[in-house]
C-alpha cells in the first residue's frame, strides 16, 4: 500500500470516529417525528434560561482562565528559571490535580467544609455553613477548576521557556535587571504559550461537566446532560449542545489563526540547558513560603482530607470489595485507550507533520474540535451513531468507551507526536530513502524508534485522561462495564463519605500508577518523558 | 545493552501486551456461550442499596448480573431514558425502577412485557399493574421532615400554603424525581383546578426550591427551613445520623387525603436478550426476603408483603392512610403537566 493510500485510510478512520457522531447527532436534532424542523433550536433561542446558562458558562470559564493564567505563568517562571529550592518536587505536586478526575477535588473540599468536616469542628457550624454557601456555586466551581487547571499554564510556561534562546536574555541582562528582561524579552517570546494555555483552560473549563454538576452551578454542559439523561429530550439536548460547539469552534478559530503554526514549530532552544538562573536572593525564603503555601492549599489539603476521611484499611477493603471490578476495568480500559491513543496520535501527528495528504489541516482541526467539545456532547453523538442492532459489536461492548476516549483525547497525543516528529532531521529519512527503503520500513525502523519518547509520553497522557474520564463513560458504558469514576459517581447517592473518600484515593492511585512505573525506568524519567 | 534499545523494546512489548488485552477484552462478549447465564438490569434505585440485593441473587442463583446504575445527577431517570433510547435495540432484560411511574411510562411506550410473578401474590393490587407489565415492591412514603423543636409542627402538606410557614418551607424541584410523581398524583386525586391552586398558593407562600429531596432534608436539618416534603428514606437517614429532625406521615387525620406511597417497581423488558434469567431475577426482587432486607437497610423501605416487619421509624403499610391513586393515571398526568411545571419553576 502506498503512503498516500495508507494515510487516506487513516483520514477515513478519523472521520468515522470524530465527525460521524457529531453529524449523526445534528441530523437527529433536525428530525422530529420523521420531519425536518428547527423547532428544537427555536425553543432554545426563546428560552431566557439558556442565555443565562451560557452566561454562567462563559463567566466561569473566563474567571478560571484569568486566575490560572495570572498565577500559573509567574509560577512557571519561578519553577522554571529561579533558584527556588525543591522546584521539581513543587512542579510534580502542582501537576497532580490535573491527573485526577476534577470532581474528586470537589468531593474533598466538601469533606473539608461540610457540617461533619474539620472546618465545622474547629470553627463551628456557622463557619461551615458559610463555607458551604461559597463552595456550592460560582466561587466553589471557580476555585476547584482553578486548582485542577493551574498545571496547564504552569506546564506550558515551562515548555515555552525552553524555546527561548539564552543569549537573548543574557543580552538583556547586560543592560537591565531580571524584572525588565522578563517583561521585555521573555514574556513576549513565550506569549504564544501563554495564549495557548489561556485557550486550553478556557475550553476545558467551558466544557467541564462534573464539577459544576456536583457543586450545583447551572452551566450549559450540565443542561445538555440533564436534557438527555433526565428528560430524554434528545433533540433539545442536541440543540443545547450546538451553542457549546459554536463557542468551541470560535475559540479554536482564534487558536488556529494566531497560534497553531507556532505550536507546530515548537523546538526547544539548542542551549536550553544553560539558561541563566534568576537569583531570588533575600526573596528566596518568601518565595519558597508563598509557593509552598499555594501547593499546600491547592494540592496537599484536598489530598490529605481524602486520606483522613477514608480512615483505616477497612475503608479501602470495603472500597475494593465494592468496586474492585471497576478498578480493574479502569486500568484495563485506560491502558487499552492509551495504546489506541498513542498509535492513532502518532499516525495523526505524522500525517500533520509531513502534510501527507491534502486534508491534513482538516484532520488536525477535527481532533482539536472534538477535544474541546464537552464530553456529554461526544457521548450523545456516539449513542446517536452506534445504537443500532447491526452495530452492537461497538455499542454493546467496551469499544464504545474506547471510541469515546479516542474521539476526545487524540488531539493531545497527536500534538505530542507533532512536537517530537518536528525535531527529527529530515536527512535521516532521506538517507534511508536513497538507500532504497520504502516508507513503511522508514517509518518502522527510523521514525518510530526516534519518536519513542513521544510515544511513551503520549501513552502516559492518553492513559491519564482515559482513566479519569467521567462524562463520556457515564453516558455510554455497556452494562457490567462501568469504570471507577462512574462507580464513584453512582455510589455518591447515599454512599458513606468514608467509602467515597477511599474510592477517590484508589482512583488517584490508579491514575498515578503508570507515571510512577515510568519514573522507575532507568532512562525514562517521567520528567523527561513529559518534557 | 544500549539503554535506548531497552526502552524501545520495553515500549514495543508493552504496546503488544496492551493491544492483546484489548483483543481479549473485546472478544469476551463474542465468547459468551448460550449456557453462560447472565441477566442485564438497569437500576434507578440507589446503588448502595440495590447492589447487595443483586449480589445475593448472583450468589444464590449462579446467574451473572450486569447492571447499569443511575447517578443522582441524572435524577434517577438516566436508565429509563437509556431504555427508551434502546427500544429498537434492547440491551437490558429487567428494569428496577425506584418508582412505578417510570415503569408505567415504559409500558405506555411498548418497552415493557407482561409478567406475573408468583412471588407477587401477597402484594396489594393497588401496587401492581393490572395487566402485569410492572409490579411494585418495597415502598417509600412521601413524608414531612420537620426541624425538631418548632412549635405546633405541620401535619399536612397543606401547610405549604399556610401563611404561618411563609418562606419557611422547601420542596425539591418538581421537574424531577418523586416530587414530580407526587405533584402528578395530587393532580389526579384532587383534579386540575385544586392542584393548580395548591401549586400557585405554595409559590405565593415563598416556598424554597432545592435540587433534590436529599438537599431539602439537609436544609431542614441545618435549620435553614422549618420543614419539607421528602421521601421517607431521606428523613430516616437524617434521623439515624442524629440530626435534629422529626418525620411526620402527612394527612393521616380524619378527612385527610393520605400519604403518597412510592413503591419500587420491576419491569420485564420487551425483547429482552435473556428472558428466562430476567424472570428469575424479577421473582427474587419480589420475594419477602428482598423486602425484609430493604426494610433493614439504611433506605428503610416499607414492605408491601403482609407480615414482613416495617423499619422501626415507619408505620407498616396496613397502618397508613394512603393517598389512593391509579399509577397509570399519574404517569399520564405527569406527561401532561410537564409544561405547566416548567412554567411554575420558571424555565
Amino acid at each position: 500500500m502506498s503512503r498516500r493510500a495508507f494515510f487516506a485510510l487513516i483520514v477515513v478512520l478519523l472521520v468515522v470516529i470524530f465527525l460521524l457522531p457529531v453529524l449523526s447527532m445534528l441530523y437527529r436534532s433536525l428530525r422530529i417525528d420523521g420531519r425536518f424542523t428547527l423547532a428544537s433550536y427555536q425553543g432554545l433561542m426563546r428560552s431566557s434560561r439558556q442565555w443565562s446558562l451560557m452566561g454562567h458558562s462563559l463567566l466561569l470559564a473566563s474567571i478560571v482562565t484569568l486566575a490560572t493564567t495570572s498565577v500559573g505563568v509567574p509560577l512557571g517562571i519561578i519553577l522554571g528559571r529561579s533558584d527556588l529550592p525543591l522546584r521539581r518536587s513543587f512542579t510534580a505536586l502542582f501537576v497532580i490535580p490535573l491527573l485526577i478526575p476534577p470532581y474528586i477535588i470537589a468531593v474533598s473540599w466538601l469533606d473539608l467544609v461540610g457540617t461533619a468536616g474539620p472546618i465545622a469542628h474547629i470553627f463551628g457550624e456557622a463557619s461551615s455553613r458559610s463555607a458551604m454557601a461559597l463552595l456550592f456555586g460560582l466561587p466553589g466551581c471557580a476555585w476547584v477548576l482553578f486548582s485542577v487547571f493551574l498545571p496547564v499554564p504552569l506546564l506550558l510556561t515551562l515548555v515555552f521557556l525552553r524555546t527561548v534562546h539564552p543569549r537573548l536574555e543574557e543580552a538583556g541582562r547586560l543592560a537591565a535587571g531580571w524584572g525588565r528582561v522578563l517583561k521585555g524579552v521573555t514574556l513576549p517570546l513565550i506569549a504564544p504559550g501563554i495564549l495557548l494555555a489561556a485557550v486550553v483552560v478556557f475550553l476545558l473549563s467551558f466544557g467541564e461537566f462534573s464539577v459544576p454538576n456536583f457543586l450545583r452551578y447551572g452551566v450549559f454542559p450540565v443542561e445538555t446532560f440533564t436534557r438527555f439523561s433526565a428528560f430524554y429530550d434528545f433533540e433539545a439536548a442536541t440543540a443545547a449542545a450546538v451553542p457549546l460547539a459554536a463557542v468551541t469552534f470560535l475559540v479554536l478559530l482564534v487558536e488556529a489563526v494566531f497560534l497553531r503554526e507556532r505550536t507546530y514549530q515548537l523546538h526547544p532552544s539548542p542551549e536550553a540547558e544553560r539558561h541563566s538562573t534568576i537569583r531570588l536572593g533575600r526573596w528566596r525564603a518568601v518565595a519558597t513560603a508563598a509557593v509552598g503555601a499555594l501547593a499546600l492549599v491547592v494540592v496537599v489539603v484536598p489530598l490529605v482530607v481524602l486520606l483522613v476521611q477514608a480512615g483505616g484499611a477497612d475503608a479501602y477493603l470495603e472500597a475494593l470489595q465494592r468496586a474492585g471490578g471497576s478498578l480493574i476495568r479502569s486500568l484495563l480500559y485506560g491502558a487499552a485507550g492509551a495504546s489506541l491513543l498513542a498509535v492513532l496520535g502518532f499516525l495523526t501527528g505524522h500525517l500533520i507533520e509531513t502534510r501527507a495528504v491534502r486534508g491534513w489541516r482538516m484532520v488536525d482541526s477535527l481532533t482539536v474540535f472534538t477535544f474541546a467539545l464537552p464530553s456529554t456532547v461526544i457521548g450523545i453523538g456516539l449513542i446517536s451513531l452506534w445504537n443500532n442492532p447491526w452495530t452492537n459489536f461497538v455499542y454493546a461492548t467496551p469499544w464504545i468507551i474506547l471510541l469515546g476516549y479516542v474521539a476526545k483525547y487524540t488531539a493531545l497525543t497527536s500534538r505530542i507526536s507533532v512536537t517530537q516528529l518536528a525535531q527529527i532531521p529530515p536527512s535521516m529519512e532521506e538517507a534511508a530513502q536513497v538507500a532504497g527503503a520504502g516508507w513503511g520500513r522508514r517509518m518502522v525502523f527510523i521514525t518510530v524508534p526516534l519518536a519513542r519518547r513521544s510515544l511513551l509520553a503520549a501513552w502516559l497522557v492518553g492513559y491519564i485522561f482515559s482513566v479519569r474520564d467521567t462524562g463520556i463513560t457515564m453516558l455510554v458504558y455497556p452494562a457490567g462495564h462501568e469504570t471507577l469514576p462512574v462507580r464513584i459517581f453512582t455510589l455518591m447517592a447515599n454512599g458513606t463519605p468514608r467509602l467515597i473518600a477511599a474510592l477517590c484515593v484508589l482512583m488517584i492511585a490508579a491514575t498515578l500508577l503508570p507515571l510512577a512505573a515510568a519514573s522507575m525506568l532507568p532512562s525514562v524519567r517521567a520528567s523527561k518523558v513529559l518534557r | 545493552m544500549d539503554e535506548g534499545v531497552i526502552v524501545r523494546r520495553s515500549i514495543i512489548v508493552f504496546l503488544v501486551i496492551v493491544l492483546g488485552l484489548v483483543v481479549i477484552l473485546l472478544s469476551r462478549r463474542a465468547s459468551e456461550t448460550p449456557e453462560q447465564r447472565t441477566v442485564v438490569v438497569y437500576v434507578s434505585e440507589d446503588q448502595v442499596f440495590s447492589e447487595p440485593i443483586l449480589r445475593d441473587f448472583e450468589r444464590e442463583s449462579g446467574i451473572k448480573v450486569k447492571a447499569v446504575y443511575d447517578t443522582e445527577e441524572a435524577k434517577s431517570t438516566g436508565s429509563m431514558n437509556r431504555l427508551i433510547a434502546e427500544k429498537d435495540n434492547p440491551q437490558a432484560d429487567v428494569y428496577w425502577a425506584n418508582e412505578p411511574i417510570r415503569a408505567e411510562v415504559l409500558k405506555q411506550k411498548g418497552i415493557a412485557e407482561a409478567y406475573r410473578s408468583g412471588n407477587a401474590q401477597g402484594i396489594p393490587p393497588v401496587f401492581k399493574d393490572p395487566e402485569g407489565y410492572w409490579t411494585g415492591f418495597s415502598a417509600r412514603a412521601r413524608v414531612l421532615i420537620v426541624r425538631r423543636g418548632i412549635a405546633d409542627p405541620p401535619t399536612s402538606i397543606l401547610a405549604f400554603n399556610d401563611p404561618r410557614w411563609k418562606g419557611k418551607a422547601v420542596i425539591s424541584n418538581p421537574l424531577f424525581g418523586t416530587t414530580t410523581s407526587h405533584v402528578a398524583a395530587l393532580f389526579v386525586a384532587w383534579g386540575d383546578e385544586r392542584a393548580r391552586r395548591f401549586m400557585e398558593d405554595m409559590k405565593e407562600n415563598e416556598v424554597g426550591i432545592s435540587t433534590s429531596n436529599g438537599e431539602s432534608a439537609d436544609f431542614v436539618a441545618s435549620g435553614r427551613y422549618a420543614f419539607s416534603l421528602v421521601d421517607s428514606d431521606d428523613a430516616v437517614n437524617r434521623m439515624r445520623q442524629g440530626e435534629a429532625v422529626d418525620m411526620i406521615h402527612p394527612d393521616q387525620q380524619e378527612g385527610g387525603s393520605g400519604c403518597f406511597i412510592v413503591p419500587n417497581a420491576v419491569v420485564l423488558i420487551h425483547g429482552a436478550p435473556h428472558p428466562e434469567t430476567a424472570r428469575q431475577l424479577i421473582d427474587h426482587l419480589l420475594s419477602e426476603e428482598t423486602e425484609r432486607k430493604l426494610a433493614l437497610a439504611d433506605c428503610a423501605q416499607i414492605p408491601l408483603h403482609p407480615g414482613v416487619p416495617a423499619p422501626p421509624e415507619l408505620k407498616a403499610i396496613a397502618d397508613l392512610k394512603v393517598l389512593r391513586v391509579d399509577y397509570a393515571e399519574v404517569a399520564r398526568k405527569m406527561v401532561e403537566i410537564q409544561a405547566y411545571l416548567k412554567e411554575w419553576v420558571g424555565l
